[in-house]
């Protein structure tokens, strides 16, 4: 899904020069993250020193074609005055060296800063990490945290390409890529606690969360749902609204699964399975229960 | 060897010297009165809570499951203040190979060290207050698990919280942390390497009364919470040609349906586990009964021993001679030691465990086939 607001820009693919030279690197056209990544610049943003505008940090993660997928990043050690830019490019490496061992499949893809403004020490550091991800090319990830006033939460997603007759490290120009937030089916029930919390007033959730709390919450969803596409329909029928046939499509793709299946038995025979799983399991704990209690007991 | 005269020279000049003047005297900031409750130096305020920040949960999710062994492990970061843990940062060990177990303990424990360097520098908490471990349907329980604690718990301030995150349980759709220690009384036998028969019972051990459990909250920081409401509020899809695919998901973070999967894949793997681990218990009983009779064994032929020569004294105190001597009776025969409960205690524990989760996955999807069955009668 799509992070930040929408942008007016045009995302051209040069397909005629990749096509023309296979051997060299693709230039990434799409860019995602992985919302470790994403929380983990938020983090930094919220630690970093009194004077400091922004932060910046090294992204990791795994290139697949035209593809950078952004898996996890570290916080870099940086300082900039009105008259230079320092990065700690010591503490990069070594990071980059612990984070190398514990997943050896992630690689420097880029970088990221807090805040939207390009500026000419954008473009320096854009020249590092260059030549940390080379042959292939940096990209740069500016995650606006939306604390100044006025300004929209957003994450916006950089290559960079030189210009000017004779290059130089710190003119570039920064071309917008398209980023979008992708994780795991099965990381989105972190992320559902997670707004769950981000939604209660304390900002804080308490685990563990019955099975069947969650579930409840699902149906009601699904419920929900029924009753808008029932609205819908109606509206439809009573010449209200006018039908989208899309969504009729869409709605005889769902609603006309076939339930035969249920319906000639099969619901019997598996709620027999369900029960007698569920006997299994209580017989097996109190089983445990009973030999765990025997063990207590002396032969005398 | 001028310089040393002169600083000798100047030494001597001064009234008094003081003892270390390089060093700059530590200033001490009175601590407010409103928190001078809330902040105990010596640890003296039990934990009664632990707070997950909302980045270690996704970090944990992560390498959980992108780790290449079930067992994946790291390192919890951060504070305590007034019995609430509050946990801000984690950061994954790396996985071994069982290879060379010295080797691999010295490179974890360098890993260790120089990554709590580095979080130091950018400000980032650099307290070591657990560890947290991924699992599979439940079952926890193992012994580099409770090795661990055990040394967290002597050496870490508050002993230390082991949080475990339950990997089948967050792909059904309940992303499930628990905070966990060890009790006083399995502590206790631990430290005296005591799990007799006997050593069980006058610690009143089962394998519910190995951990404690600790109250968990998640807590989003409001930085994170603004962010996540962004995410999650409905957006206009983008207009672009081939944005079909796209527009479905792109309202809020989209409904989450895997908690209604009616599937049972699961189930098989669960049942499959219970019997592997119900078979592996009996093996560990029947070592332990094997080791009981041969006890018994033993302890009888020593019996027999002494009763006999105990006969022969008499009977040569009869006749008058010296009595033998009774005390070798140790050295001749060999008792072994009452083996250790502790692995069929574990055991035990993961069978519980095992059962428990097959339990919840049976009454959800007892709700789950009514509910279809509902929808279906429409």
């Amino acid at each position: 899904m799509s992070l930040g607001p929408s942008s007016s820009a045009i995302h051209v693919q040069g397909t005629s020069t990749t096509d023309t030279a296979h051997n060299l690197p693709r230039t990434p056209t799409n860019i995602t993250i992985h919302p470790v990544a994403l929380f983990s610049i938020l983090d930094h943003y919220l630690r970093r020193g009194e004077s400091q505008d922004r932060v910046i940090g090294t992204l990791l993660g795994t290139r697949f074609e035209n593809e950078v997928e952004v898996r996890s990043s570290f916080a870099v050690l940086h300082s900039e005055t009105t008259e230079q830019v320092a990065v700690d490019m010591d503490y990069h490496r070594t990071m980059y060296e612990l984070h190398h061992k514990v997943n050896p499949k992630e690689v420097i893809v880029g970088w990221y800063s807090t805040g939207s403004n390009l500026n000419t020490y954008s473009a320096l550091i854009q020249n590092f990490y260059s030549q940390e991800t080379a042959p292939n090319q940096a990209i740069h990830v500016a995650v606006n945290t939306g604390v100044e006033e006025g300004q929209e939460p957003g994450v916006k997603a950089f290559i960079s390409s030189p210009v000017g007759v004779f290059p130089k490290p710190e003119n570039c120009v920064f071309v917008p890529v398209p980023v979008e937030l992708r994780f795991h089916d099965g990381e989105r029930s972190g992320l559902d606690l997670l707004t769950s919390a981000a939604n209660a007033s304390t900002s804080t959730a308490s685990q563990p969360i019955a099975d069947v709390e969650i579930l409840e919450r699902s149906i009601l969803t699904v419920s929900e749902m029924l009753d808008r596409v029932l609205s819908y329909v109606r509206d439809v029928l009573a010449g209200k609204q006018k039908g989208d046939p899309a969504i009729g499509r869409y709605l005889m793709d769902t609603l006309g699964a076939s339930t035969d299946d249920l319906e000639k038995g099969g619901f019997n025979a598996s709620l027999q399975d369900t029960l007698m799983i569920s006997y299994l399991a209580n017989l097996v704990r109190s089983q445990a229960e009973v030999s765990s209690r025997l063990a207590l007991t002396t032969s005398s | 060897m001028a310089a040393t005269s002169m600083a000798a020279a100047l030494a001597a000049s001064l009234p008094a010297p003081s003892a270390a003047p390089a060093a700059p005297t530590p200033t001490y900031e009175a601590i407010p009165a409103s928190m001078s409750k809330v902040i105990d130096i010596e640890a003296d305020i039990p934990l009664t809570c632990v707070q997950l920040d909302g980045m270690v949960v996704t970090k944990i999710i992560k390498h959980a499951r992108e780790a290449p062994s079930t067992t994946a492990h790291g390192l919890l970061l951060g504070l305590d203040l007034d019995g609430t843990l509050e946990i801000s940062n984690s950061f994954p060990l790396p996985h071994h190979g069982g290879d060379e177990a010295d080797k691999n303990t010295k490179s974890i424990a360098r890993h260790q060290a120089s990554m709590l360097r580095s979080l130091k520098e950018v400000q980032a908490d650099d307290s070591v207050v657990g560890f947290y471990q991924a699992t599979t349907l439940g079952a926890f329980f193992n012994q580099s698990l409770v090795d661990t604690q055990a040394i967290h718990q002597e050496k870490l301030r508050h002993g230390g919280i082991v949080i475990v995150h339950d990997l089948s349980q967050t792909a059904r759709g309940n992303a499930s942390f628990r905070a966990y220690r060890l009790t006083a009384a399995f502590l206790d036998a631990y430290k005296k390497s005591n799990f007799s028969t006997t050593s069980l019972i006058s610690h009143r051990l089962t394998f519910s009364s190995i951990l404690e459990e600790v109250p968990l909250k998640i807590r989003t920081n409001p930085l994170l919470s603004s962010f996540l409401g962004t995410l999650t509020e409905s957006r206009r899809p983008t207009l672009s040609p081939d944005s079909t695919a796209t527009t479905a998901t792109v309202s809020a973070l989209g409904a989450s349906f895997s908690v209604l999967d009616l599937g049972i894949a699961g189930v098989t793997r669960n049942l499959e586990q219970i019997v592997e681990a119900v078979d592996s218990y009996r093996t560990e009983e029947g070592n332990l009964s094997y080791l009981c009779r041969q006890i018994a064994r033993e302890r009888g032929k020593a019996e027999n021993y002494i009763a006999k020569r105990k006969e022969e004294n008499q009977g040569r105190v009869a006749q008058g001679l010296a009595p033998l001597p009774e005390e070798d009776v140790t050295r001749l025969f060999k008792i072994p030691p009452e083996p250790s409960r502790l692995e069929s205690l574990l055991l035990l524990g993961q069978i519980d465990a095992y059962g428990k989760s097959l339990a919840r996955t049976a009454s959800t999807g007892l709700v789950k086939m009514y509910a279809t069955k509902a929808s279906s009668a429409v």
